[in-house]
């Protein structure tokens, strides 16, 4: 009877395993198979892994995925930090503002993904006009590299920041207001406060924020099949897009799903401290 | 022997009487027989159905509306055969053919591909020989047309695997898609036959913001390579050899992107990013000269509520240098390997491309019918004149490589193009220079990796 615990878990286990570790174990096999007209033709060894690592577009695309995450997570989460400041006090119209702040969230990413590609459009957008009215000229935006992926950061911020906003204004609120007023009360400014004892609290949360939205990052796909697809060139063609293509396009499924575990791999790499960083942080923090 | 009541927890615990075993068969033979009529009935029915039935899949596109409004039920009305109508996105669609024909489920009987998913179905047993189902070719149809059916190829570059095997047709063309040229009658008196023509009167009439002399799909992949092919192929280049090394990066194919180049300065500013959705509406507002694009731009040039140069666009084949060369990119159905009703998909494929019909889709609308007869039909033409022009550009087209692996080597030529025209359009000199750098890299990749593939050198 000390088992019946356990045996109650084994439907919910046996779902979870059909939908993350079956098609783990799946697309890690395939990626040691070779793939022609549509057809599974035989083990292929690691010869995938061997064109995928020779294959420079594949570490230009690794490359620009890193790039991007780099970019836009750090801005999306100081964005989301100090919006939640702002909003976690008592505001005239808090809710409200809440509300707006998180809309961009809700929206699905393909129709963002079209909204932008609009206001982006050289011939029809507002981008240009707006820009062109400022002085600024036109910068035709999604026809340079640098714009189309400024471009593309850009709205990663505008649609992921509402997030951030949301995960570090909970962790606000749950944070013990003692040590805050405490330090208040010995005359600490509020910057002081800030950075000497709610930065130090909040840190646990900031951190799991980070690690949420970087895997997510990683995997961004919608919004730039959309916008972009991927170019100009190569320039805002993530792993995400160029696996996509790989896969569904060229039909070269193996190599797609070798370029993914590779992506898997570099992730837990990553993952791994971090998790282990945000255990030492919550017990330093508690 | 008397029976008395049984509990659920005695009744496996004492022996069955004769007399419950003999209830217990009786009832479990009644349900067998009785599930078994159930069960064979409706699948006799279904199957009755479904002979007297077809089921089509295919991706949206404007183009088959006609087909899906008016033509499945005309088929339906001479024949007796229901038509099954289901169409979907076309990635979505590439996919489920994909995965119905090679699990062969049997959800679709006609595939309505792309033509350059043909080497990849047929060399997949995706979809049948139409050969060998006896699909009977009506001669009327344009033979490039046709030839976009056959696996291997007829003509062109043959994968090894396949070099010895005879042509077999697997699928057949239900509308002729090709380039054309679209021109300003008011800046063009008649159809430009070269591109030194389009060069000349774009540089004359070229005022900025108000009128571009060339027009482009300028973004990566597909659509800046389908601006290309018709330069590069009216300059004598191809896109590949028939040995399968590429056939663009010599003098013939520079000279083609130098002549695209040669336009930027009366294109419009941002075309490096351009669709068809930003192409096509740059003449439609009566912005452009003239440029290059598939037939499915004819159902708007004369629309009102989309064009306000209504009666001033025509068409004509694609300018030629040393010949013309427009891509021909088909709307093709193939019969699915798992069909249940392969010859009524037969009997529907034969229907739809016969004369008769096919002259009734030229009047309809004005779509790229398949057949001569159709596409030169005196009460179409003068209805709607662009059905000659796609006659010519179907009979001097060229195809694109015939292999799976199109789509990558597709991919690689179309990121250089664009490379090269961002380049262009920056540096705005040294056109030769950049069209040859940029083509030499997309050469030696291409070379790369159909080396790693395997199968062609």
């Amino acid at each position: 009877m000390a088992a019946t615990p356990y045996a109650l878990l084994v439907p919910a286990l046996l779902a979870l395993a059909a939908v993350s570790l079956y098609p783990i174990f799946y697309g890690v096999r395939a990626s040691l198979h070779k793939y022609r007209y549509g057809l599974d033709m035989g083990s292929a060894g690691k010869q995938n892994y061997t064109d995928v690592y020779h294959d420079p577009v594949f570490w230009e695309a690794m490359k620009t995925t890193g790039k991007f995450v780099l970019l836009a997570v750090p801005i999306e989460t100081l964005l989301g930090l100090l919006l939640a400041l702002l909003v976690a006090r008592e505001l005239r119209f808090g809710s409200w503002i809440r509300v707006a702040l998180i809309l961009p969230m809700t929206i699905a990413p393909v129709v963002v993904g079209v909204i932008w590609r609009l206001m982006y459009a050289s011939d029809i957008g507002i981008v240009n006009p707006l820009f062109s009215h400022l002085g600024l000229g036109t910068p035709d935006l999604l026809a340079h590299y640098t714009g189309a992926f400024l471009g593309l950061v850009a709205v990663d911020v505008w649609e992921w920041t509402p997030l951030l906003f949301l995960i570090i204004l909970a962790g606000l609120h749950s944070l013990p207001q003692d040590p805050i007023e405490a330090a208040q009360v010995d005359g600490a400014t509020r910057l002081q406060t800030f950075f000497h004892h709610t930065l130090p609290l909040l840190m646990p949360v900031l951190l799991v924020a980070v690690t949420l939205r970087t895997i997510d990052a990683v995997g961004t796909f919608d919004q730039i099949f959309v916008l972009t697809g991927g170019g100009p060139g190569t320039s805002t063609q993530l792993i995400s897009i160029y696996s996509y293509n790989t896969a569904f396009l060229f039909t070269q499924y193996g190599q797609a799903m070798a370029m993914l575990v590779t992506l898997l791999a570099c992730l837990l790499a990553l993952m791994i401290p971090a998790v282990q960083l945000i255990r030492r942080n919550s017990r330093a923090a508690s | 022997m008397s029976e008395t009541p049984v509990s659920a927890a005695t009744a496996f615990e004492r022996p069955l009487t004769r007399r419950e075993v003999l209830k217990r068969g009786a009832l479990g033979g009644t349900a067998i027989v009785f599930g078994s009529a159930i069960g064979f009935a409706p699948k006799r029915a279904w199957a009755a159905e479904k002979a007297s039935s077809i089921t089509i899949g295919t991706f949206q596109d404007p183009a088959l509306t006609p087909i899906r409004d008016y033509f499945n039920g005309l088929f339906t009305k001479e024949t007796g055969i229901k038509v099954n109508y289901h169409e979907t996105s076309y990635n979505a669609w590439y996919q489920n053919a994909k995965n119905d024909g090679l699990n062969k489920t049997g959800a679709y009987d006609i595939y309505i591909m792309d033509d350059n998913w043909v080497p990849e179905f047929a060399a997949g047993r995706i979809i049948q020989s139409l050969d060998k189902l006896g699909f009977k070719v009506n001669p009327d149809i344009l033979p490039k047309g046709v030839q976009q059916g056959l696996w291997p190829p007829k003509v062109g570059a043959k994968m090894k695997a396949f070099a010895k095997d005879t042509p077999e047709l697997y699928a057949i063309v239900n509308i002729d898609d090709v380039e054309i040229l679209y021109y300003n009658k008011d800046y063009f008196p008649k159809a430009p036959q070269t591109w030194d023509d389009i060069y000349r009167v774009g540089k004359k009439d070229f005022k900025p913001g108000k009128l571009y002399g060339w027009s482009a799909r300028g973004v990566k992949g597909n659509p800046i390579v389908q601006t290309y092919l018709p330069l590069m192929s009216s300059y004598g280049a191809n896109f590949v050899n028939p040995d399968w090394t590429p056939g663009f990066a010599g003098p013939e194919g520079v000279a083609a992107l130098e002549r695209l180049f040669s336009f930027i300065p009366f294109m419009p500013p941002g075309v490096a990013e351009f669709d068809t959705s930003q192409e096509v509406p740059v003449l439609l507002q009566g912005k452009c000269t003239a440029l290059t694009e598939y037939t499915g731009s004819v159902h708007v040039i004369d629309d009102p509520t989309q064009s306000k140069v209504v009666g001033k666009i025509d068409t004509a084949a694609t300018p030629k240098q040393e010949r013309h060369g427009p891509a021909i990119g088909t709307f093709i159905c193939g019969v699915a390997s798992g069909a249940k009703n392969s010859q009524g998909a037969l009997q529907y494929l034969e229907w739809f491309t016969s004369s008769r019909i096919q002259k009734q889709f030229a009047r309809r609308g004005g779509s790229a019918a398949v057949t001569g007869s159709a596409l030169h039909d005196p009460v179409a033409v003068k209805k709607y004149r662009w059905l000659p022009a796609i006659a010519d550009a179907i009979n001097t087209s060229i195809p694109k490589p015939r292999t799976p692996d199109e789509p990558k080597m597709e991919d690689i030529l179309g990121t250089a193009l664009n490379e090269a025209l961002i380049e262009a359009i920056a540096k705005k000199s040294g056109y030769q220079a950049i069209a040859q750098k940029h083509l030499s890299s997309a050469a030696s990749q291409i070379t790369a990796y159909l080396k790693q593939q395997g199968g062609y050198f």
